[in-house]
């Protein structure tokens, strides 16, 4: 489905205005109820992550399951650069940016000659040797972990203590951003070469453009959007530890988001965060405290059902439902339309050839 | 530093190397057959000891003994899963390969927790325990029928990809399906086979492996990272580049352990592979 | 201290006649609104067994102070409630934080604004401890901690945080402690000591504290300091490291798994120092007497509670057995110390005679409890400024045919200590 980006027509983008009408006021409706607002928050913190891998997962199609990295990297940035030299948090935020990006496009100048389990494997290996080494490094906190000095709170410090909707409106802000960029992102040649590399690597070699440096260039956008998120999560925890930033488990779950949401597609890895995250919250607060990881059998039973009813993921669920609706309505214009969204999938299975040895 | 201290490394690391060659085997079988890698394989490892370990509590029964029944219910439980879930998802993406195996894990995993809980159990004083010592190197049984299980275990499935008809079709089913359903043979049945076999292959793995390592819902995770570097050090689908990745891997992260440092013994290994790739970028013994 | 414990005993008969003439108004009372109390436990995942039996510790306490016991000598056992509170109960509010200090904080936050607790306590983890005492100490609202360890948490200079536990670093010192004390009554012969930790918080900790110690207890040298991945396949290269360094005495920070895969592994190349000393429980756990069978005699575990300790104090075997009645397995250190921690928890509250947070705060700051009125092997609780316990202390029990034995300090041990080890069989 993420051939041909659909051009917006008036009722999508009524859609999304009232998306962001509802996204804006969501903390009133809220109120006074910290669990739901981080939970929230957390939505758009892994939404944008999402985002972040797509540019790399979806539209070059290199399945990255290290990508925790980068995001651990843009935390430990912000956190380091104020523990060591007092920079200001939003100097923070860019050298969050900048060193996680850079640092992708290093990996990537290895990984990017190899092609598919090949580069999966790489990708976590970098990640899960960074992780290692950060355990036992003194100067960056080893296990034990780096607290952010506690300042006053506001806009200039990126700290809020008391109430925490600011975090909820710049990790909206941060969507917001990261998406339309990415929209611009799709359309631009940039986008179609990206594609292109996806869909054939040796074609766009053969048309004269060099894969390794498209797929440079994405990774140092994805890398650039997960250090955000990180520096993000750092002010929000005031805190970083290996674990909690560096670990495996977030490279899946970034992963997870967005593949399950729908590959290549701009609302996928939203809708995947806003499915998951309260998913798992929810399961953990309700399930959890019998200790017998009910909440997990849940989860990856339900992964197991969308990798094979869904393989596009919720998007198509949802593009799915939206086809029967439209069928139902009205027949001919639904006649219409309904080729133009099932044909990605139909061609998905047409390539299906158990071995793409290419 | 004593010459002495110099081959006891070195066989233990070759000890360790066997067993992560042997779990490793099982799963460039069934990449080599269909191109798919399976994520769940350290939870098919766990199911393997929590049976040795459970006929042990159960019945008394040693490993070894049932040994042969875990490697059959392994096979059963092999074809199940492709049947009920791989079959489901061949023709889909690679993302959606990824993440059926990798729902299967978290599955199993969190299975394993409910209803065993996460205490770690160990079969105590089997047949396999003790040591042999020779020239005042140590080697311990566990680990010698270890080396002698994954030797046995990979000329055995020599034999059988390329000694056997079965083999032949096996491969046939591998290169080209289509021109193997023409020839007669299903290319769905010999899925499920390879399933079957590589799932064989961990059952064997587990069986030993219960001898002397403990059983608990996370075990699988310990193993098979480095299982997987094996596979792909060694090239995807190619069984004795499994082997002889998994004995240098094992050989690497004990002697890095002990001239290095134990706390980042598995980083060279990481970066052995990434080394490697840069110049092979199929591995060892990768066929393009 | 004489001195102190007259104090105490002042004190003890104070409470007894204050519950006893509450436990005759309690009758006519109207029942008062409940207390809350937020836990925040890990009860999912991989420590999800620990954080229960944990929760339970906490459970039993407050079963004691809600509910009449008769016959238990306890503060709080013979009435119902909080005597200053009319008789209010206390309500526990547990929450999940999964080993995640950024779920912590949430946790934290949401028992505090949205279940409106008048105090925490927790974590189990110190890294989900520090991220959620941070949250109460912003919202001020107090917070205890029996069991999480890091040497750090009380040296931040918080206002709210109280810790009942020895800090990783204490814990440590009760180690040359130890040494230096069988050096000298039983010729023990210790010089050189290894150091083997695993490479998280907790590990690393206890490494960097041992460390620190060797200048104080100059007659030991360290031989060698070996940290590993925690969930490593196998320890051969860490054992032969080992085996080289030939030390007196091994000290080990491990968990189960490792516990189980370092002791086969000393058997197999047969190293056998005089003595292996372990901080934390896994080399005394249930999990690895099973697994190793005689195998698992003869090491030490520096503990906090112990059941041989009911011979000197009766309360320690009548709260071992009513968890044993109610939770199906023994009581160990780690739910003992949270069962304390909860202890003076209600004491507090009982004392501040409101839900105030100042008040318990103020009444935490002047905790004062006496050796006869808990269940731990301690001189008391009383917390300095920063609202560390300084009354504590280490024992050291001994697993000797097959069962964990109170081996040190010899005058509550229950069995004399096998040193050194005999060589494996």
């Amino acid at each position: 489905m993420a051939a041909m980006p659909a051009r917006p027509s008036v009722s999508s983008a009524v859609a999304l205005l009232v998306l962001a009408a509802a996204a804006l006021a969501l903390p009133l409706a809220i109120g006074e109820r910290p669990f739901e607002l981080r939970m929230a928050t957390l939505i758009l913190l892994f939404a944008v992550m999402g985002q972040g891998w797509n540019v790399l997962g979806g539209f070059a199609g290199q399945v990255s399951i290290g990508h925790g990295l980068y995001f651990g990297l843009g935390a430990y940035t912000t956190v380091l650069l104020a523990l060591r030299l007092d920079v200001d948090p939003w100097l923070g935020l860019v050298a969050g940016a900048l060193v996680p990006a850079l640092c992708a496009v290093l990996v990537g100048i290895p990984c990017f000659r190899l092609r598919g389990h090949y580069f999966v494997i790489a990708t976590l290996v970098v990640a899960e040797s960074v992780f290692q080494i950060f355990t036992v490094w003194e100067w960056v906190g080893s296990a034990v972990g780096l607290e952010l000095p506690v300042k006053p709170e506001g806009l200039a410090n990126f700290q809020f203590h008391r109430d925490k909707t600011p975090y909820y409106y710049i990790a909206l802000a941060m969507l917001v951003v990261v998406t339309g960029a990415l929209w611009w992102l799709r359309r631009s040649p940039l986008g179609f070469v990206l594609r292109a590399i996806r869909d054939d690597e040796d074609a766009v070699r053969g048309l004269g453009f060099s894969p390794q440096a498209y797929k440079s260039i994405a990774m140092a956008i994805s890398g650039a959007i997960l250090g955000v998120a990180g520096v993000f999560h750092a002010q929000y925890v005031l805190f970083v530890d290996p674990f909690s930033v560096l670990g495996l488990h977030i490279s899946v779950l970034v992963a997870l988001f967005a593949i399950m949401g729908g590959v290549g597609t701009l609302a996928g890895p939203i809708l995947g965060a806003a499915v998951l995250v309260p998913l798992s919250e929810y399961a953990r607060i309700h399930f959890s405290g019998s200790g017998r990881n009910v909440d997990l059998l849940i989860y990856g039973f339900l992964i197991m059902v969308i990798a094979v009813y869904r393989p596009d993921g919720l998007m198509g669920l949802w593009q799915r439902a939206r086809v029967a609706a439209i069928r139902l309505t009205s027949g001919r214009k639904g006649s219409d339309h309904a080729p133009d969204v099932h044909l990605p999938a139909r061609r998905r299975v047409a390539r299906h050839d158990p071995r793409p040895s290419a | 530093m004593s010459e002495q201290l110099i081959i006891q490394l070195i066989v233990s690391g070759l000890g360790m190397g066997f067993i992560f060659a042997l779990i490793a085997i099982g799963l460039t079988l069934i990449y080599g057959v269909m191109n798919v890698v399976n994520f769940a394989h350290g939870e098919f490892l766990m199911l393997g000891m929590y049976a040795s370990y459970l006929a042990f509590a159960t019945w008394g029964a040693d490993p070894l003994v049932t040994l042969p029944f875990v490697v059959a219910a392994m096979f059963g439980f092999g074809l199940l899963v492709y049947y009920l879930l791989i079959r489901q998802v061949l023709g889909g993406s690679m993302q959606a390969q990824i993440f059926a195996t990798f729902g299967l894990m978290v599955f199993l995993q969190a299975a394993a927790q409910f209803v065993m809980g996460a205490d770690y159990f160990a079969v105590r004083d089997s047949w396999l325990s003790g040591v042999v010592t020779v020239g005042g190197v140590v080697l311990p049984v566990p680990q010698l029928a270890a080396v002698a299980g994954a030797s046995l275990a990979t000329a055995a499935l020599y034999l059988l990809v390329f000694r056997t008809a079965v083999g032949r079709q096996l491969r046939a089913a591998a290169q080209d399906a289509q021109a193997a359903s023409t020839l007669g043979i299903n290319p769905s049945a010999m899925y499920a086979l390879a399933w079957g076999i590589g799932s064989a292959c961990v059952g064997v793995a587990a069986s030993l492996l219960s001898n002397f390592y403990y059983v608990f819902p996370r075990v699988g995770a310990i193993f098979v990272l480095l299982a997987y570097v094996a596979v792909a050090l060694g090239g995807f689908g190619s069984i004795h580049g499994a082997l002889v990745a998994g004995l240098l891997i094992g050989l690497l992260q004990v002697l890095t352990g002990f001239f290095v440092s134990s706390e980042l013994k598995f980083v060279p290994v990481y970066m052995l592979y990434l080394a490697v790739v840069l110049l092979r970028p199929r591995g060892l013994f990768g066929r393009s | 201290m004489p001195r102190n414990r007259s104090v105490f005993l002042k004190r003890g008969v104070v409470a007894a006649v204050a519950v006893a003439m509450a436990g005759l108004a309690a009758g006519a009372a109207v029942a008062a609104d409940p207390v809350r109390v937020g836990a925040l436990y890990p009860l999912s995942g991989q420590v999800a067994k620990s954080g229960e039996d944990t929760l339970n510790g906490i459970r039993l306490a407050i079963d004691i102070v809600n509910n009449t016991h008769a016959g238990l000598k306890m503060p709080f056992a013979a009435g119902a409630g909080l005597p200053a509170l009319g008789g209010a109960k206390i309500e526990l509010i547990a929450a999940d934080h999964q080993g995640s200090p950024e779920i912590g904080a949430a946790e934290a936050e949401r028992l505090i604004v949205q279940r409106k607790v008048a105090a925490l306590i927790g974590a189990f983890h110190s890294s989900v401890a520090a991220t959620s005492s941070q949250v109460a100490e912003r919202m001020g609202v107090p917070y205890i901690s029996g069991e999480s360890e890091a040497t750090t948490l009380t040296e931040r200079g918080y206002r709210w945080f109280f810790r009942t536990t020895p800090s990783s670093r204490t814990q440590a010192r009760d180690f040359f402690t130890f040494l230096r004390d069988i050096n000298k009554s039983q010729n023990a012969g210790v010089q050189t000591i290894a150091v083997v930790h695993e490479n998280t918080l907790w590990g690393q900790e206890f490494a960097k504290s041992v460390e620190g110690y060797f200048k104080d207890f100059s007659e030991f040298k360290p031989a060698i300091v070996v940290g590993y991945q925690q969930g490593t396949s196998d320890v051969t290269s860490e054992v032969q490291k080992l085996i080289a360094a030939k030390p007196d005495a091994v000290f080990h920070a491990s968990y189960d798994a490792e516990a189980i895969l370092f002791a086969r592994t000393y058997k197999q190349f047969n190293f056998s120092p005089k003595g292996v000393l372990a901080i934390g429980a896994a080399f005394g756990s249930n999990a690895f007497r099973d697994a190793l069978g005689g195998d698992a005699n003869y090491f030490f575990v520096r503990e906090h509670w112990s059941r041989d300790l009911a011979g000197r104090n009766p309360l320690i075997g009548q709260v071992g057995q009513m968890y044993r009645e109610r939770y199906g397995k023994d009581m160990d250190g780690t739910p003992a110390r949270a069962f304390t921690a909860m202890m003076v928890l209600a004491d507090a509250i009982n004392r501040a005679g409101s839900t105030d947070p100042e008040k318990i705060r103020a009444a935490l700051a002047a905790t004062r409890i006496a050796p006869s009125d808990m269940i731990m092997p301690w001189e008391g609780i009383q917390f300095d400024p920063t609202g560390q316990n300084t009354l504590t202390r280490g024992i050291f029990v001994q697993t000797l045919d097959g069962a964990p034995k109170m081996t040190w300090p010899a005058d509550q041990a229950a069995i004399k200590l096998v040193w050194p080890r005999p060589a494996w069989r």
